[in-house]
């Protein structure tokens, strides 16, 4: 029996494991790996075409997949493949999100419990949703979820259109299936349009249909230059990292100028032809080219290119958070059976989660090249409070071996990359930092140091919690768990109290050298400096006796709040120099939080002759005792 | 033990402040999206009471303009913090090597505390544009203005008589010291908007000379701002007297300045340019800029850097310096500290912060000593706490 819960854990984490880090592999003979590897500078950095396919598809469906119409499942990079090379096709895919189709009012467009809709499927009603969009309101804080919806869809069409024009001009068939000749005519008639143009502004005889042609040509890549999203042209060589790179239109257009237009766009067109006519071959040649000329002129970012696209296909945060469920499950089974084997395995599986988790984090750091720096956004900040947590709560299990700090660790491990999921829903998590925050000395002191903090708040927080709920409901707990439970919480707090104080103390110092003022009431510093006084009430109260377990109890968990207030309600004000990440539903799950703590709280505070766990009702039988003997020694003393 | 005194060590009473700061810390927060973070500081950390009700703008307002909610203010709970810890360290604390980590965390904080008690009043921010190419020997604050009398006729150097603002009390005279000249102020406004006259409207102004009189300028007085990025635009009407009597009412403003041809006193053969402008600090050093980067992301707008070349010309050239300013990298200079602040003129003029702040090394030790002290009472905590687990 041991030996069978032994082998079914492991059975099911190897699965887990197994599913999400076996690479993606592709049934098409066209070299779809190579090609999602071919370069685009966004946000100031050279990331591979896989990544924006998989970003872009986010904001448009909040998913990472997209079911054609046979209802099979194309990867992002097939999608946009198809985007990009076969537009006919890919507008029948359903990639744009509409939470609530009826709402729009579009006759004939919502199906019963559809969210996903082609481009087909909306095209009949853009003059309707051009309308609808002229009356929204001008301030985005104020939009109504009715109104947020248009302007999303609206955006999501626009942001479509604009990836879509990204590799080469786009038009009917025909002319995608004749891009390479489309530029050597242009190349052509460049020399000569030039010529008549002259002899047209001089006043002379000209030959208009020369000129006519070269007009032509000039102002589709005047259009296509202002449409195209990505710049895939790198600068010819030898190539300044620091140097903008152009977007498809801008480059055809410059060839005016006199300048040669780069391999890289011919390349596209060639590779365009060559999908459109099912020809993996040539396919395939014209990407190893491609790649070549990139691993040419950026010797230095091939490998980085290649890693990133390797990390957004293992998605390692999401496997640990899978695996963070399935160690919660195992604990809470422990505590009815199997006790000894299920512990030993939940913290096998803890331990392998955490891996995960931190070579995600590690992942992230080499592609951004900060090393030491593990939080620069909202997001990531997320990704890594549930990273501190896990490793608070797996010192808390190595030294309790009880359950509870493996239970706690992933529970709020789960909980946090839960909320870094949604917050990855914008967009790029991998972002470049404005300059004041660019420091990558302060970035791995301040913001860890704090960010840990963090952790150890919410997972002080959390133990508070079972405390309250095992106490209140579980008759099985005693004196020694109370005991043990309520070490634990003062132990977190104080990693907390530490963590908090020194983070904040390291960013008066940052803030002193980047503009001269130690401390300047900045909503995030002051979020900061209520977790440091919060922990400081907690301390003081626990060394003082002014409160026993109960009060304690429900302080901890009044650092949720504070904590939470810290890390996302400051960034709701939408003042001060802090403010990274503005999410308006954000307001409304911070409320519910605040008030679901505020809940527990009240629950931890119930008099002891409501708590049915033995340690309560002794407490409870010690509280009676206490208030008899008073009333005898007062009858007396009368 | 007195039980006041007791009272005063009590832990008790440590708990309580600490909630009181917390209710003031997210109440000082708040307030920020109302009304900035330079009143709010004003109003509830250098203050000993303020009273907190619902911003007009929130969703609330309607349902709950009737709730104030006082509280103490910053240095009501500093400084009763600060004799709490005092008064508990006096009668409570043993020197002892087990509480060693709590004294030296408590020693921190009262340089904290001290050292931001210190900024508060001893710090000063000003601003220094500099021109690529151009030299400035002044930084300018931007809440703070002056009265200026410049005497133009020394060809090596100006002679400048300066009145801060804060004496421009309406119906006051005060004598402008070095000229034979008294000013009194007939109006004062913190924050107005001045344009001129349209048509219909005649320029009900107390003014008789200066631009005001050619140019038909009106005054709408407004109340003052104090959000990040705006700055009042300091008005008044002064009336210049000399020993025979009355000059003559000039309107003066801080955004009547160098782009308009300067407004003249004139007394006999002697004459002054009146001028009412950010108040200035001269130093005894120029500064040069000589190059000024603004560089971004390669394909996007993000800034990346921010870096101003400088040398520093001091009257006496063997403190001469050449200096490269940027993000986190400031110059520390005579007792100033200069940095990057901002850019204007497409990039060719950069925009330094300049602060005096003598006590800015107290937080850096405060610091070390809280960070000591939490490392060794934690320590020890956890010494202890590893020992009973493995006994």
């Amino acid at each position: 029996m041991k030996k069978l819960i032994y082998i079914l854990v492991a059975v099911v984490a190897i699965a887990l494991i197994g599913r999400e880090l076996k690479p993606t592999q592709y049934e098409s003979d066209f070299d779809i790996e190579s090609f999602a590897e071919l370069p685009v500078q966004v946000g100031g950095r050279i990331k591979p075409l896989d990544s924006v396919a998989r970003n872009t598809l986010l904001v448009l469906s909040a998913r990472q997949k997209v079911v054609n119409p046979e209802g099979q499942a194309l990867s992002p990079i097939e999608w946009f493949m198809d985007l990009t090379m076969r537009p006919e096709v890919a507008d029948t895919y359903r990639v744009f999100k509409i939470e609530f189709p009826d709402d729009l009012g579009f006759a004939g467009l919502a199906e019963q419990g559809q969210r996903y809709y082609s481009f087909n499927d909306i095209q009949p009603y853009f003059n309707e949703l051009h309308e609808l969009y002229k009356e929204v309101n001008p301030e985005p804080k104020k939009r109504s979820p009715y109104e947020k919806q248009i302007v999303d869809l609206n955006q999501g069409l626009m942001l479509y259109h604009r990836v879509m024009h990204s590799l080469h001009p786009i038009g009917n068939a025909e002319r995608l299936d004749s891009l390479v000749d489309e530029y050597a005519t242009y190349k052509s008639i460049i020399g000569p349009g030039m010529a008549e143009l002259r002899k047209q502004q001089a006043g002379e005889a000209f030959d208009s249909k020369i000129l006519n042609g070269f007009i032509f040509f000039g102002d589709e890549y005047l259009k296509l230059s202002k449409t195209a999203h990505l710049s895939v042209v790198p600068p010819p060589a030898p190539v300044d990292p620091m140097e903008d790179w152009k977007n498809i239109g801008l480059e055809l257009l410059d060839v005016m100028k006199g300048e040669g237009l780069s391999p890289y766009v011919t390349s596209y067109a060639a590779l365009t032809m060559a999908y459109r006519l099912d020809e993996p071959e040539t396919f395939n040649e014209e990407v190893a080219e491609l790649r070549q000329r990139f691993i040419g002129d950026f010797p230095t970012h091939i490998d980085r290119v290649h890693f990133e696209r390797l990390f957004n296909d293992t998605q390692p945060f999401y496997l640990s958070m899978q695996l963070y469920v399935l160690v919660f499950f195992m604990v809470c089974i422990s505590w009815l059976c199997f006790q000894k084997e299920l512990s030993r395995c939940s913290l096998w599986v803890l331990l392998a989660a955490f891996a995960i988790h931190t070579l995600g984090l590690i992942a992230r750091m080499y592609i951004q090249e900060r090393y030491g720096v593990f939080v620069t956004n909202l997001y990531s900040s997320a990704v890594f409070v549930g990273w501190g947590a896990v490793l608070l709560g797996a010192l808390i299990e190595k030294f309790y071996k009880n359950g509870i700090g493996a239970a706690m660790a992933s529970l709020v491990g789960f909980c946090t990359l839960i909320v870094a999921h949604h917050l990855a829903m914008s967009g790029d998590t991998l972002e470049m930092m404005r300059a004041v925050l660019d420091s990558n000395f302060w970035l791995a002191t301040h913001v860890t140091v704090i960010t840990f903090g963090y952790s150890a708040m919410f997972l002080a927080g959390a133990l508070a919690l079972v405390f309250g709920l095992l106490g209140i409901f579980s008759k099985r707990f005693n004196k020694e768990t109370a005991l043990a439970l309520s070490g634990m919480v003062y132990g977190i707090i104080c990693f907390g109290a530490l963590f908090s104080l020194v983070g904040t103390i390291l960013g008066g110092i940052w803030a002193d050298q980047s503009w001269g003022r130690f401390w300047g009431w900045d909503p995030k510093e002051n979020g900061a400096l209520m977790i440091v006084v919060m922990a400081a009430i907690f301390l003081h109260a626990r060394w003082g006796g002014i409160c026993k377990e109960r009060g304690l109890m429900a302080l901890a968990i009044c650092g949720n709040i504070i904590t939470a207030w810290s890390w996302f309600g400051t960034n709701l004000l939408g003042v001060g120099l802090h403010s990274y990440g503005f999410t308006d539903s954000g307001f409304l799950w911070m409320m519910g939080f605040a008030i679901s703590q505020l809940f527990f709280m009240g629950m931890v505070l119930l008099p002891w002759r409501f708590w049915r766990s033995e340690f309560g009702q002794a407490n409870s039988r010690k509280q009676r005792k206490r208030i008899l003997i008073a009333a005898e020694a007062s009858e007396t003393e009368a | 033990m007195n039980p006041i005194f007791k009272f005063f060590a009590s832990l008790r009473l440590t708990v309580v402040l600490l909630a009181f700061s917390m209710m003031l810390i997210f109440f000082g927060t708040l307030a920020q999206v109302e009304t900035g973070i330079w009143k709010t500081q004003k109003d509830y950390f250098e203050s000993f009471a303020v009273v907190w009700s619902v911003p007009e703008q929130a969703v609330l307002h309607d349902a709950l303009f009737w709730l104030h909610i006082p509280m103490p203010g910053g240095y009501l709970l500093g400084g009763l913090l600060f004799i709490n810890l005092i008064a508990a360290h006096i009668t409570r604390f043993k020197t002892t090597w087990k509480k060693s980590g709590i004294f030296l965390v408590h020693l921190g904080l009262i340089l904290l505390l001290v050292g931001e008690l210190a900024t508060d009043l001893l710090s000063e921010e000003s601003q220094m544009p500099v021109d690529e190419g151009g030299r400035s020997n002044y930084s300018q604050a931007f809440r703070d203005n002056e009265l200026v009398l410049i005497d133009r006729s020394h060809p090596d150097h100006d002679t400048i008589h300066a009145i801060p603002s804060k004496l421009l009390k309406p119906g006051k005279t005060i004598e402008a010291p070095g000229t034979p000249l008294s000013i009194r102020t007939v109006n004062y406004y913190p924050n107005a908007e001045i344009g001129r006259a349209t048509n219909g409207q005649t320029a009900d102004s107390p003014a008789t000379q200066g631009a005001a009189v050619k140019m038909g300028i009106v005054v709408n007085p407004k109340e003052e701002v104090y959000s990040e990025n705006t700055i009042n635009t300091a008005t008044a009407y002064i009336e210049v007297l000399s020993p025979e009597g009355s000059l003559g009412v000039w309107l003066v403003s801080n955004v009547i300045d160098d782009r308009f041809p300067p407004q003249m006193v004139s007394l006999g053969e002697q004459s002054w340019e009146l001028a009412l402008r950010f108040a200035r600090h001269y130093h005894p050093f120029e500064v040069e800029l000589i190059d000024f980067k603004h560089d971004k992301y390669p394909g996007t707008e993000i800034p990346f850097n921010y870096s101003s070349e400088v040398m520093v010309h001091h009257n006496d050239s063997s403190k001469n310096q050449k200096a490269l300013i940027y993000m986190n990298h400031p110059l520390r200079y005579e007792g100033l500290t200069f940095f990057q602040a901002s850019f204007a003129n497409n990039d060719k003029t950069s925009i330094f912060q300049v602060v005096r702040n003598p006590g800015w090394v107290l937080p850096y030790i405060s610091v070390l000593l809280m960070g000591l002290g939490m490392i060794v009472q934690f320590g020890i905590h956890f010494v202890k706490f590893l020992g009973k687990r493995s006994a």
